[in-house]
């Protein structure tokens, strides 16, 4: 097995630490450029690893401690496509994110750098490890990183509340985590994923499997920002630096659905086979649920951020459906949608980092038409928003193409209608917030939107414009040609099909028997998914251009949608409290509403 | 052996979260999460625990002495060393928030709503 499965994880968990200790000798700029050459190393190892890997699972013994017998004590990283793609994905968003930030911490020195480099490096060891624990421990290593980069604007208020939230939600989510990972290995003996599942196949799950699934289950979404457990992604989406949203929104809760998935199909899909029917809209349900407040909450912000933020809580819903059908195909058309939601995003944040720098502001009313001269930046902005709403052949099409393919289960009609509806609402604020600050469109006053406390980071640094604006455009370059790729479909689906293959998973990490999936062809392209995709792109210019304009409707139709809507949605505004005592509250509501149900339906 | 330790390590982690919850404090409230934390460890020692068993440390006892379960010991180490990390990184942004607002109470920094 080749060695640079754990090379790829160590060189960006080596270099932070060299870094911090070389930073004060280091000349200035110094310290970029070796943070950005890490990265973009890290980034080439693990293309090589992802291309490596569809041949068949490779796995990696720390130490060469081997199984024996079908017994493992030492640790493993197993690499599929899956995982290693999530890999790639990570270290090409950190190398963007580097590449932004240029000159932009400039009064930090390398602490950036050392923090997103420990970012990376837990990231890739999460997304290839085998061991339970491990991916627990590499998940808060991520997770660490990512509340320090959150508070790096320390003097100010938005910043320490938004981490602090953000640090206590996701501590309690890895302390379920850990709690269901105890309760597993006080049963199986065990921490190594393929032996945990070996260990539960073929005894029907009782009682304190199904809890320990609930824990992690929970935590997971927690880490996802999956609602009710999603109130600390906003606050620290809102608050933290451009270049770090890019990684947040690209990969960040992604991680916690990857987690979701890697110990479902590793541990308990045998186990729980007899339930997938409950797993499945437990988790669909879940997913519906966030995808309805992620959509409704965005269009009502006109903080840029935190309406970026939304909408990603809203995708967050959208992939869980995808999951949450519990096949490989929907596992597939959710890894499509990710990466072309990480890239536009990306692109749609160092958006508003260029607002933020060159407009001092990142109020969507108060930059009305102040955006007129960045017409690079203006159509970056709206290449990424179209990447999003993915009309046929363009951005997550694939993905959304997959996912009406793989919704038959769910029934076809109404998730392709669900998924369109909120792909309108929540693409729609984002084109809505595009044609105000860059165009000049639309009203400038709307009561619907939140307020917005003026909280307007001064003295920014003033970099080149082209250094701001071209790694946000190479980001909605590649979101836009993504959806083009036809070679995509087919490799994801491969990737989801080894990804799913439980008993194949055990047999290649304990036996060491190699195992490849078929290769299969994407399915043909259907007329109504070319429909609903085309419904949901001019559905979300529709609905921006009702955003800009609404104030020019008939009074007497405002008055009564008004009446019927505006309580709903104030009520929505109000559960969003910024109290991080009622975050946790929802939290341990959610978990508890969670484990009821899956105790209810499995047990009885 | 008896329930008497998984019943307090669940009870640590209700704890925990009734008092972050219920916190008036930020100090207060990040040692509420190290409470809820600390039922892991608890949970974690319970299900390693062998009655009679020695440290699993064989340099000076016979090798066939019953020993408990050094991995939730390793467990637990790793786990300690992520909480203490969390928890100093929480005291820092309270002492930030003080300064910056003269208050600790999580009810009066509302900057992030709706």
């Amino acid at each position: 097995m080749s060695v640079l499965v754990p090379v790829t994880f160590a060189l960006p968990l080596l270099a932070a630490p060299l870094l911090a200790g070389a930073g004060f000798w280091l000349p200035r700029r110094a310290d970029d450029v070796a943070g950005i050459l890490a990265a973009a190393a890290t980034t080439v190892l693990a293309a090589i690893v992802l291309v490596r890997s569809f041949a068949g699972s490779s796995v990696y013994w720390f130490g060469g401690w081997r199984p024996r017998g079908g017994v493992s004590l030492g640790i493993s990283f197993v690499v599929d496509p899956l995982g290693a793609a999530i890999a790639l994905l990570t270290a090409a968003l950190v190398t963007a994110a580097l590449v932004y930030s240029w000159r932009y911490f400039d009064e930090v020195g390398t602490l950036f750098h050392v923090l997103v480099l420990l970012f990376l490096g837990g990231a890739i060891g999460f997304s290839y490890s085998g061991d339970l624990f491990n991916i627990f421990v590499c998940l808060e290593l991520t997770c660490v990183a990512a509340f320090a980069l959150t508070a790096f604007r320390i003097g100010e208020e938005g910043p320490i509340e938004g981490a602090f939230n953000f640090a206590v939600t996701n501590t309690l989510g890895a302390v379920l985590i850990l709690f269901g990972i105890g309760l597993l290995y006080g049963r199986t003996g065990a921490l190594n994923l393929a032996q945990i599942g070996r260990a539960l196949e073929g005894r029907s799950p009782d009682g304190l499997v199904v809890v320990a699934f609930a824990l992690l289950v929970a935590g997971f979404l927690v880490k996802a920002g999956a609602a009710p457990f999603h109130f600390w992604l906003s606050d620290a989406y809102a608050v933290a630096p451009a270049p770090v949203c890019v990684l947040f929104a690209g990969v960040m809760t992604e991680f916690g659905l990857f987690g979701l998935a890697r110990i479902f199909w590793t541990v308990f899909a045998l186990p729980l086979d007899d339930a997938f029917g409950l797993v499945r809209w437990t988790l669909v349900g879940f997913g519906i649920l966030t995808a309805i407040v992620g959509a409704l909450m965005s269009f009502l912000q006109r903080h840029v951020k935190r309406m970026l933020a939304f909408s990603s809580i809203a995708y967050t819903g959208i992939f869980l459906i995808g999951l949450g059908t519990l096949t490989p195909g929907g596992l597939a058309a959710a890894g499509l949608l990710v990466i072309a939601h990480g890239l536009s995003k990306g692109a749609l944040f160092l958006g508003t980092g260029v607002m933020l720098e060159r407009m001092h502001s990142v109020d969507e009313l108060a930059l009305r038409g102040r955006g007129r001269g960045f017409w690079i930046s203006g159509l970056t902005w709206f290449a990424a928003a179209v990447a999003l709403a993915s009309p046929p052949f363009v951005g997550g099409w694939q993905g959304h193409e997959g996912l009406d393919h793989a919704s038959t289960v769910l029934g076809r009609h109404w998730t392709a209608a669900f998924i369109a509806a909120v792909t309108i609402v929540s693409t729609g604020a984002i084109l809505r917030a595009g044609a105000r600050v860059f165009l000049g469109w639309g009203d400038r006053r709307d009561p619907l939107l939140s307020p917005e406390p003026d909280e307007e980071p001064e003295g920014e640094p003033e970099r080149p414009a082209l250094l701001l604006a071209l790694p946000a455009a190479a980001l909605a370059a590649a979101a836009l040609a993504v959806g083009a790729v036809g070679t995509l479909t087919p490799h994801a689906l491969l990737a989801a099909e080894q990804f799913t293959d439980t008993r194949a998973y055990a047999a290649t990490v304990l036996e060491g028997r190699a195992s490849q999936a078929p290769r299969r062809e994407s399915p043909p392209t259907s007329a109504e998914s070319v429909v609903w995709a085309l419904v949901a792109t001019g559905g979300a210019v529709g609905l921006a251009a009702f955003g800009l304009w609404r104030r020019r409707l008939p009074a007497v139709l405002r008055e009564r949608v008004g009446r019927a809507v505006v309580p709903a949605l104030d009520a929505l505004r109000t559960v969003h409290s910024g109290h991080v005592g009622d975050y946790v509250a929802w939290l341990t509501f959610g978990t508890a509403v969670l484990g009821g149900l899956l105790a209810f339906g499995v047990l009885q | 052996m008896s329930y008497a330790p998984y019943a307090v390590a669940v009870w640590l982690l209700l704890a925990g979260l009734f008092g972050i919850v219920t916190s008036k404090n930020l100090i207060h409230l990040a040692l509420c999460v190290t409470v809820a934390q600390s039922g892991t460890y608890v949970l974690l020692l319970a299900i390693g625990y062998r009655e009679h068993g020695t440290a699993p440390i064989f340099s000076d006892v016979p090798r066939s002495r019953r020993a408990v379960d050094p991995v939730v010991q390793a467990l637990t180490l790793t786990d300690i060393v992520v909480g203490v990390t969390v928890a100093a990184l929480l005291l820092a942004l309270a002492v930030k928030a003080h300064e910056r607002t003269g208050t600790l109470d999580p009810a009066e920094l509302r900057e992030l709503r709706g």
